[in-house]
């Protein structure tokens, strides 16, 4: 929008056809020559560039409206083409129109009541809301049905069309063998018992004159159609061909401008607005120059947009088509033209048509027309409408910071000096906005911007900030860098779900990274391997009081997916508070306070005992644990490890911290702290059992290498013997198999039920495998630690890592395919042990043999076939479901109703509550008046004061049988 | 042949009666094409439901006790 107008409301708007006229009306000129500018780099008159259709040099004046380029949005020109043609945008609703009215008389092919039937349903179909177009879908193919007009009685044949704009009327015609086909039809036919016919039985059979017959029968006469149709009959031969005769854009448009408009109304269509005939162009209107700007190379030629390409094509094919024409060309020559022209003008609207070959760039590159600029990722709705580029956002790598809060993110101060917050200037904090100006653009924290109170808007320059900053008074706006404690917008793609893109609050530091706490990695699935995130600072107040009430990371620790906390402890710190919880190790009071220090506990609870060696107090790890949890936390549950975890009071009393206790997903400690004391109080514990887990984890030490995955040589040894007799057992299989003698399971064959029976011999051998494994393993083993608290890994990995890999599957089987009856040419024709189909008996430790691996590599590919098949089938679901459900909105009502106000729920999910609010646990409930207690009483310092504000409530006295419903009957 | 609205997972349809259905059409300020549709071959629709009416629908539901649906009955 130029500069100066005012916003427009839109009243309405209306879909339809636009008539030829109104192409001229609003156009600024006509464009009669293909070339732009002249010998001087002047637009020429009546040229495509012509400076009436607006202006793109800046100092240059509009000659329609007089304003310089940037205020003029340029204006329409049209050329007139020499003939008509075809629309492609409407090629489908031409060719439906074609079909369903009558070649002569143009009506409706359907009787008054069928037309009234229609009006009807189309009136029933539009209050209801449905879609219309199956109304006239249907209309269509009843009266395609008629081979005669109702109204004229007129014969009416097929239409053909050939896309993307050529119609045929497909008419059956006599062929011009026809005396041959008659007279061969008329053999006697010895094979088939056919006596033949002769002419004059033929004459008798078909009521026409012998001579007639004769001469039919010569070739020198051709029959009418009643007769062929009679000696058809007679012979029982065709005599006819299909005779394609092309109907030219002219005749379609004189075709269309008879159909009357009270049976376009029957169809659906709009009479007054959209006249059929519209649909064949006669008129072409030629886009502003703004919309089609050239563009100066450096050496100083000038390129010009692909649609000024076209529509130079467009004229030049246009005034040959009319010199050939005046010069009286042959028709042959015309019809080429004709043909040159709509190519032109359909590649113009559309250049990605199927069965046409797209118009292309001299250097070979397809063009860019109307449609293309539309369509698609890059086009018009979907990369510049629905998603714009803006300003004040950033984007860099992130990286890791335990220190932050998880509310918090780690700006880089090179960013924070570009993104800047407008800062009002009154007489509290001139002094301040005075500092940032005088800091300068470069100077953190600076400012980049002032705006003086009569709407100038000054650069602040290293040179001039000193002198600027002493001229800034209450009034004005001064645009100040990102500081700490700054609200702006994080995300990272792809935008999922809703915790994709939340608030943060800056910390500026040094460096180029964005940092974060490593407990929001869950919601952004973000990790730390290269992975970009973008920052969105926020431009008014508004947004940022939305974002900070809203958006916030702890506003979104509860998920809407499952109504539980999708923020916690991860992986490290699910293993610190296991290792200081599960066997409640004793700290001393050096080492208990370094565990508290990052923490807001500045004091140590009194120590569970007295050390019996060196008779100093210590303090256990559950009770440290204890120090960060609300003081009246009650819980009771069945904990990770399979043993109970219980809290009373706010202290650990047994059980062991770890994923179940307090990971993301779930952690039963995190969601009822955050359900029960509220977010911020859930943000403290996230953040102090981040750092308690740190220290804890930091303490003890924690490493793992080769040597944790590896096993005794008894352990080894044990584990090959129960393999060997896997292989003893699946041998013996595969023998009573060769023997016949293998009986099949209900529902299986033979072979099925062999495959079965191996598959599961092996898995047993890998799962004792794994046992043996297991057991060999201590509990302090870091692995162990890790499988067991939740944090990484599972027993399965560690089980392949030191006992048996085990055997490799695609698509559920033991790998079957490869060579002909055997999986690689290092076996045997249909062997079917279990080495040749995939087993893979050594560990990741031991290393795989290179059959193995192969077999292994076969396994692994599916797998990640999967995820890519996945992730690109679930993005797609997720566009569409995004886009059905995107102008749903709750009213005040309660409801649910899309943007035309039809109901689509008569209550938000059926009972109006958010799964957030909801308790998703049955196990542990939420006791809401004690809740409720607890905030009045931290509301008043007192009882006293509680008792003041709440009223005090006497208890009611001489009460009847009747309870408290006499009391309410009153005297006035 | 069975008899679908027996069904204990199929809901409870009933047709509205003309002043109910005003109220709940008052209710929610709407006219009643405005309404979710439904088939009139849909199989849980009971017998006398004809195209026009306004069938209600209470289904069980996990967090509210009941959770009620109108629809107007088409085709
Ligand atoms: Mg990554
Ligand atoms: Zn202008
Ligand atoms: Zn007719």
């Amino acid at each position: 929008m130029s500069a100066g107008q005012a916003p427009k409301e839109i009243g309405e708007i209306s879909f339809g056809l636009m008539d030829p006229e109104e192409y001229r009306d609003m156009s600024a000129t006509k464009v009669i020559t293909a070339d732009t500018y002249d010998d001087d780099g002047f637009p020429i008159d009546m040229g495509l560039m012509d400076p009436r259709l607006g202006v793109i040099d800046p100092g240059l004046e509009c000659k329609t409206c007089g304003q310089r380029s940037g205020s003029c949005n340029g204006h329409f020109g049209h050329i007139e083409l020499a003939a008509p043609v075809i629309h492609v945008g409407f090629s489908k609703l031409i060719r439906r129109l074609l079909r369903g009215t009558c070649r002569e008389c143009a009506n409706l092919l359907l009787t008054e009541e069928e037309k009234d039937e229609y009006r009807d349903d189309l009136e029933r179909t539009k209050s209801l809301r449905q879609d219309v177009s199956d109304v006239m879908t249907a209309a269509i193919r009843e009266a395609r049905k008629k081979d005669h007009c109702p109204h004229c009685g007129e014969v009416q044949y097929d239409v053909k069309h050939e896309k993307p704009t050529t119609y045929y009327e497909v008419q059956q015609v006599l062929a011009s063998d026809y005396s041959e086909r008659i007279a061969a039809s008329m053999q006697p036919d010895e094979d088939e018992d056919d006596a033949g016919i002769s002419p004059q039985e033929l004459a008798e059979q078909t009521d026409i004159d012998i001579s007639r017959i004769n001469e039919i029968l010569s070739g020198e006469f051709r029959p009418r159609r009643e007769d062929r149709e009679a000696i058809e009959a007679a012979i029982g031969a065709d005599l006819t061909t299909e005779d394609m005769n092309k109907l030219m854009p002219s005749d379609i448009r004189d075709w269309f401008e008879d159909i009357p408009g009270e049976d376009l109304e029957a169809l659906g269509v709009d009479a007054e607005r959209s006249r059929p005939e519209w649909m064949i162009l006669t008129v072409l209107p030629v886009p502003p120059v703004t919309a089609r700007p050239s563009i100066t190379l450096d050496n100083g030629q000038r390129s010009e947009d692909d649609l000024t390409h076209k529509l130079v094509d467009i004229i030049r094919i246009n005034q040959r088509f009319m010199e050939n024409r005046e010069a009286g060309a042959p028709q042959l020559i015309i019809e080429d033209l004709w043909e040159l022209l709509q190519y032109h003008v359909t590649t113009f609207m559309d250049n990605e048509i199927s069965g046409t070959p797209p118009a292309r760039h001299r250097s070979g590159r397809p063009l860019k027309t109307l449609s293309q600029r539309l369509k698609g990722k890059e086009g018009r709705f979907r990369g510049s409408l629905s998603g714009k580029r803006v300003n004040f956002s950033a984007r860099t790598v992130i990286s890791p910071d335990p220190t932050l809060s998880l509310n918090e993110v780690g700006v880089p101060d090179r960013v924070a000096t570009e993104m800047t917050q407008t800062m009002v200037v009154n007489e509290k904090n001139l002094e301040r906005a005075r500092r940032y100006v005088r800091n300068g653009p470069e100077g953190h924290p600076g400012a980049n911007y002032v705006t003086r109170p009569d709407g100038r808007r000054v650069r602040v320059t290293e040179k001039v900030c000193e002198e600027l900053a002493e001229r800034v008074e209450p009034g004005w706006e001064v645009q100040r860098h990102l500081i700490d404690g700054d609200i702006i917008i994080f995300n990272r793609q792809p935008s999922l779900h809703r915790m994709s893109i939340m608030a943060h609050e800056v910390v500026v530091m040094p460096y180029k990274t964005f940092r974060l706490n490593t407990v929001v990695c869950p919601p952004y699935n973000a990790d730390f391997d290269g992975d970009e995130m973008n920052m969105h600072a926020l431009q008014n107040e508004e947004a940022r009081a939305e974002a900070r009430v809203l958006m916030r990371v702890q506003e979104q620790i509860l998920s809407p997916r499952f109504g539980e906390n999708i923020i916690g402890a991860i992986q490290d710190h699910i293993s610190g508070t296991y290792l200081l919880t599960h066997d409640n190790p004793q700290f001393n009071e050096t080492q208990a306070s370094d565990l508290l220090r990052q923490t807001r506990i500045d004091e140590l609870p009194d120590p569970a005992g007295i050390s019996e060696d060196t008779g100093e107090p210590y303090w256990e790890g559950r009770q440290l644990f204890s120090e960060l949890l609300p003081d009246d936390l009650n819980l009771e549950f069945t904990g990770t490890t399979g043993e109970p975890v219980v809290i009373e009071d706010g202290q650990l009393v047994e059980g062991t911290i770890a994923e179940d206790e307090v990971g993301g997903f779930g952690g039963e400690i995190v969601d009822t702290i955050t359900k029960v004391h509220g977010n911020t109080r859930a943000r403290i514990f996230i953040n102090e059992v981040a750092a308690l887990a740190m220290r804890s984890i930091m303490h003890f030490g924690f490493s793992i290498g080769i040597d944790d995955e590896t096993v005794s040589v008894e352990a080894r040894e044990r584990i090959d013997e129960a393999i060997q007799s896997a292989y003893d057992r699946v041998q013996e299989l595969i023998e009573t198999y060769e023997n016949g003698d293998l009986e099949s399971l209900p529902g299986r064959t033979v072979d099925e039920t062999l495959e079965m029976k191996i598959m599961q011999t092996l898995g047993k051998a890998r799962d004792s495998a794994g046992d043996v494994a297991e057991e060999n393993f201590a509990e302090d083993n870091p692995a162990v630690v890790m499988a067991n608290s939740g944090a990484r890994g599972s027993m399965l990995n560690l089980t392949q890592m030191a006992g048996c890999v085990g055997q490799q599957a695609v698509r559920g089987e033991r790998i079957n395919r490869g060579y002909e009856d055997r999986t690689l040419s290092h076996f045997e024709p249909n062997d079917l042990s279990s080495e040749a189909h995939g087993f893979v008996e050594n560990s990741y430790t031991s290393g795989l043999t290179p059959k193995e691996f192969f077999f292994h590599a076969m396994g692994g590919r599916e797998g990640l076939v999967d995820t890519a098949v996945r992730t690109s089938k679930s993005g797609y679901l997720q566009r569409r479901l995004i886009n059905a459900l995107s102008e749903l909105e709750t009213q005040y009502d309660g409801t649910v109703r899309d943007t035309s106000d039809t109901i689509v729920q008569f209550e938000f999910g059926e009972d109006g509550t958010s799964p957030v609010q909801v308790s998703s646990d049955d196990e542990v409930d939420i006791d809401v008046d004690h809740v409720a207690d607890r905030i009045l009483n931290s509301e008043f310092d007192s009882d006293d004061e509680k008792a003041e504000f709440l009223g005090v409530q006497e208890p009611p006295t001489n009460l009847s049988e009747h309870g408290a419903a006499w009391e309410v009957e009153s005297d006035d | 042949m069975v008899d679908v609205s027996q069904h204990e997972l199929v809901p409870e349809h009933t047709v509205l009666d003309e002043d109910t259905l005003e109220e709940v059409l008052e209710d929610y300020e709407i006219d009643r094409t405005e309404l979710p549709k439904i088939k009139r071959k849909d199989p849980a629709l009971p017998d006398d439901a004809e195209v026009g009416d306004v069938v209600k629908i209470v289904r069980d539901s996990r967090t509210t006790d009941e959770a009620i649906v109108y629809r107007l009955v088409i085709e």
